[in-house]
């Protein structure tokens, strides 16, 4: 279903004008003087206007030139418009103050309305003041309706009831109350500056009535820390004022907090002049005790009159701020508009019967509590929830909720802040607290307690709430867990107690830490510089045995190991000269026996004794054995008989010479002395004591 | 008499200087009962991967402690990790602490080189001479067997993610052989970049990223 709206008024838009950011315009109907056109008793739907105050020159020429055309216009429209009955009628606001005025619209179907007859209220001015008609087309459908606009003033404060406006609608109530309260003044900016202020049916406007700020307190005695919602209102006359910043409060002793940047727009007529009334809702709190008065400022831009005062009515009745200023009638300027300063008496709280817990909050408070969980293992964490709600200054609720209990491992609370308004005056703190049980079981969790000052009952409140229960069950990871009770240094777990303790479903308990902490985790016989020490104290023992050993042995121990190796070398050519033997090849047998002899060390050339005389000159005759071999050292070094040397060269040269081929008891004889001889050759030194056991075995 | 003191001295020394390199401590570094309550915060809060690797460090520093053991074994049967298989010469590196091990293995030294030294300083008491002589041969034997069974562990490492791919080579794009899961053990034989050449209980090998585990014994 589409729908299409076409409206048409016959009446003058002002032009928007702002500076606040969401600030914007109205677009309202008002009457083209603003309500000082004087209406004739045969009205026929022409607004017929005449000369009150006198009109003179090019001014009035221009203005009944215009009217003509409007006029004109109405004229030709106005007999197609088909008669019908009014069906609806509002009255907007339904509460004013003494000075201002409210709207009441009747609004009738059809293209055309016929002049309502107003009722006679006493007490109270009504005054058509204009004409609106609007074209719904639904569905191809054209539907119009005519409002008539009907300014309602009241002479006195009161309650009044208007009747019969519309056959269909309730009778219409407008309450108005004296203007003793929220005055209006004004200030203009600067010294000497035109329009410092003026009254109008009771109120002080600032710059001639372009604007005016107001301060709407609820109550008059307040207490510090005490958050008071505040309405500030600042009326624009559109098209003559514009506001610059935010308002703002005079003087230091109070806050204002939450002050919105999206003030709420109201049109309202004041005193006959429409004026688009911008209202912050806030809340103030005062920091000290004390009588204060508290005022409101806001900068705006203004536009003042330049003319004279007798006419202001030509401007009036323009009404256009563009067709003013088109005439030269207005300048620009900025100013600050004060309210009227309001008296305040700022209470200091009470110390008489201050709870210990009071944190500051002042309001009306509940709380209530709640566990995150009615069932936990114990070491597993809970969350306890305390629900703080109600009206006050929220940013001063605090809790410490539990901070010690048995049994129970407890955290500081963190809370959060949930308003329900737009001032956070009302709303839910919420404090959330992480708990731990230690020890499995049925517990009870206290009750939670809250203190506040009630401004209302002027004394310390206390709100508790009911103590919860929980269920504790053994801890499925540790079962000894004890946070409150750490295990103090020194007094390391026991193996049987953590054998008890020890559950193949779980894990087994911590461990006291005691020990001091090693530098690395690889083993200490793996490590480098561990290896250095075996090796050290190999070192060192090879190095005494080394020592020790010479002690034992003297220092000729070091040809005993020349002499073993020799003796190994004998050993082989003996066993060489018995292979020799078998083969009964005596030549290299006796080849062979040579070189043994010459192998056998001849360190003992040194100690045996010397053989002089005949047995000297007898080796000497036996031209056969070469000139190295000393046949009498030889033979007493070697141990053999006498003559055994010079026998064996002989029948050495026999063999190698004649061709003798000796027997096999000769062959083993001759064994026999080279490997006795070899065994001498390797005997300790000879003031060793192992060289005399040995030569006793030998023996 | 006066001949061997410096000899006496210096073998006094040694064993000194061995046992403080045995037992040396440090005012920072690894403790393994904090080691091992670090395993057992991670193990509570489900992350059995850093859990079973506090376990292993702490098993080295302390082979014998039944609730290491006790843990780590619950851990990995809660990961779903197959158990670590022992065999009976295990035993023998669980025996006592690797300090205790490495003073025992010099007291052998000493005694061996003792035994040597008073071999050639008189004849008397050779069957105490062999019987300290072949006790020192035994707990050299006991440190040898013991460095033998514990070296393959420092090479260990353990997962720490919860699949972790094992790649046919050591590049992000590597074809994934298997996936590990997270707690297991496993040996580290090679390395290349961000990835280790890993092999697993079972005798898989292939390529982990280096981001997905763990050594047991931290390189320096």
């Amino acid at each position: 279903m589409s729908m299409r709206f076409i409206q048409r008024h016959r009446l003058l838009a002002i032009g928007p004008s702002a500076a606040l950011p969401g600030f914007r315009a109205p677009h309202f109907s008002t009457p083209l003087n603003g309500g000082k056109l004087e209406r004739r008793p045969d009205w026929t739907g022409v607004f017929r206007t005449g000369r009150k105050n006198g009109l003179s020159g090019f001014t009035a020429s221009v203005f009944i030139t215009a009217l003509a055309v409007v006029a004109a216009f109405l004229l030709a429209g106005a007999p197609a418009f088909a008669v019908t009955p009014p069906v609806n009628a509002t009255l907007e606001p339904s509460q004013i103050t003494l000075g201002e005025s409210a709207q009441l619209t009747i609004t009738s179907s059809g293209r055309g309305a016929e002049l309502p007859k107003l009722p006679q209220v006493p007490g109270l001015e009504l005054r058509i003041v204009g004409q609106s008609q609007r074209i719904q087309i639904i569905n191809g459908a054209a539907l119009a309706s005519t409002s008539i606009m009907v300014r309602v003033t009241p002479q006195t404060a009161g309650v009044f009831t208007i009747p019969d406006v519309a056959p269909n609608s309730e009778p219409l109530v407008l309450r108005v109350t004296p203007p003793g309260g929220p005055a209006m003044s004004g200030k203009a900016g600067g010294s000497g500056a035109p329009g410092a202020g003026s009254s109008a049916n009771g109120m002080r406007m600032a710059a001639d009535g372009a604007a005016f700020v107001r301060l709407v307190l609820p109550k008059r005695d307040i207490y510090v820390g005490e958050s008071v919602p505040v309405d500030i209102e600042v009326g624009l006359r559109d098209g003559f004022a514009k506001p610059n910043a935010l308002p703002t409060l005079a003087g230091g002793d109070f806050t204002l907090n939450n002050l919105s940047h999206q003030p709420e727009q109201t049109p309202r007529v004041i005193d006959g002049k429409p004026y688009m009334v911008l209202t912050w809702h806030s809340v103030v709190a005062a920091v000290k005790p004390g009588k204060f008065s508290l005022s409101v400022e806001a900068p705006l831009t203004v536009r003042i009159r330049t003319r004279p005062q007798r006419d202001s009515m030509i401007d009036d009745m323009l009404g256009d701020p563009f067709l003013q200023n088109f005439f030269g009638a207005s300048v620009t300027k900025e100013i600050t508009a004060t309210s009227m300063p309001s008296d305040l008496t700022v209470l200091e709280l009470p110390v008489e019967g201050r709870p210990p817990d009071f944190s500051g909050a002042v309001g009306s408070f509940k709380i209530a509590g709640d566990l995150s969980s009615k069932t936990a293992a114990a070491g597993d964490p809970l969350t306890l929830r305390m629900h703080v709600t109600g009206s006050g200054n929220f940013d001063r609720v605090d809790s410490a909720m539990l901070e010690h209990l048995d049994q129970w491992k407890t955290y500081p609370p963190k809370s959060s802040f949930k308003a329900s308004d737009a001032l956070g005056l009302k709303g839910e703190k919420i404090f959330e607290q992480p708990l731990i049980a230690s020890a499995p079981g049925p517990r009870t969790l206290p009750g939670l307690a809250f203190s506040y000052f009630d401004p209302n009952t002027h004394r310390y409140e206390t709100a508790r709430s009911v103590p919860l229960d929980v269920t504790i069950s053994p801890s499925a990871a540790d079962g000894s867990l004890n946070v409150n009770a750490p295990v103090p240094a020194g007094t390391a777990p026991s193996a049987g107690s953590t054998a008890t303790a020890a559950s193949n479903t779980g894990l087994r308990p911590d461990h006291a830490v005691t020990e001091a902490a090693a530098a690395t985790l690889v083993p200490a016989y793996l490590q480098p510089r561990f290896l250095a020490i075996p090796s050290l104290l190999m070192l060192g023992f090879a190095g005494g045995w080394v020592g020790l050993r010479r002690r034992v042995y003297g220092p000729d121990d070091a040809r005993g190991g020349r002499k073993r190796r020799a003796s190994k070398g004998i050993d082989r050519v003996i066993r060489d000269m018995e292979a020799a033997a078998r083969a009964g090849d005596a030549a290299s047998f006796f080849a062979l026996a040579r070189t043994a002899l010459e192998s056998l060390p001849r360190t003992e050339h040194k100690t045996a004794p010397r053989i002089e005389g005949e047995a000297a000159l007898r080796t000497e005759s036996e031209a056969a054995p070469p000139a190295e071999l000393d046949p009498v050292r030889l033979e007493d070094g070697l141990g053999w008989q006498k003559d055994d040397l010079r026998r064996f060269f002989a029948l050495a040269d026999e063999v190698n010479y004649a061709g003798l081929q000796p027997t096999q008891e000769e062959f083993e004889r001759w064994i026999a002395l080279l490997r006795h001889a070899s065994q001498r050759s390797t005997l300790p030194p000879a003031t060793g004591r192992a060289r005399e056991s040995a030569i006793e075995q030998l023996s | 008499m006066k001949s061997r003191a410096p000899l006496v001295w210096f073998v006094i020394g040694l064993v000194c200087l061995a046992c403080h390199a045995a037992t040396g401590t440090e005012s920072k570094g690894y403790s393994a009962a904090a080691l091992y309550n670090a395993a057992n915060a991670y193990a509570r809060a489900g992350k059995p991967g850093l859990a079973v690797l506090n376990y292993e460090r702490a098993r080295l520093l302390t082979p014998g402690d039944p609730d290491v053991d006790a843990n780590l074994r619950f851990v990995r049967e809660s990961a779903h990790v197959p158990a670590e298989p022992r065999r009976w010469i295990d035993s023998l590196v669980t025996v006592a602490r690797p300090a205790v091990v490495a003073s025992l293995g010099i007291a052998g030294l000493v005694m061996i080189g003792a035994g040597l030294l008073a071999g050639l300083l008189t004849s008397r008491h050779r069957r105490t001479r062999r019987a300290a002589m072949a006790t020192g041969a035994v707990l050299v034997s006991f440190t040898a067997i013991n460095a033998v069974l514990v070296l393959p562990r420092l090479h260990e490492a353990v997962i720490l993610t919860a699949a972790s791919p094992a790649r046919a080579t050591p590049v992000p794009m590597g074809d994934p052989l298997f996936v590990l899961p997270e707690a297991e053990t496993v040996s580290i034989t090679a390395d290349h970049d961000d990835f280790v050449l890993i092999r697993t209980r079972a005798g898989r090998s292939g390529w982990v990223s280096r981001a997905n585990l763990a050594p047991v014994v931290p390189s320096r």
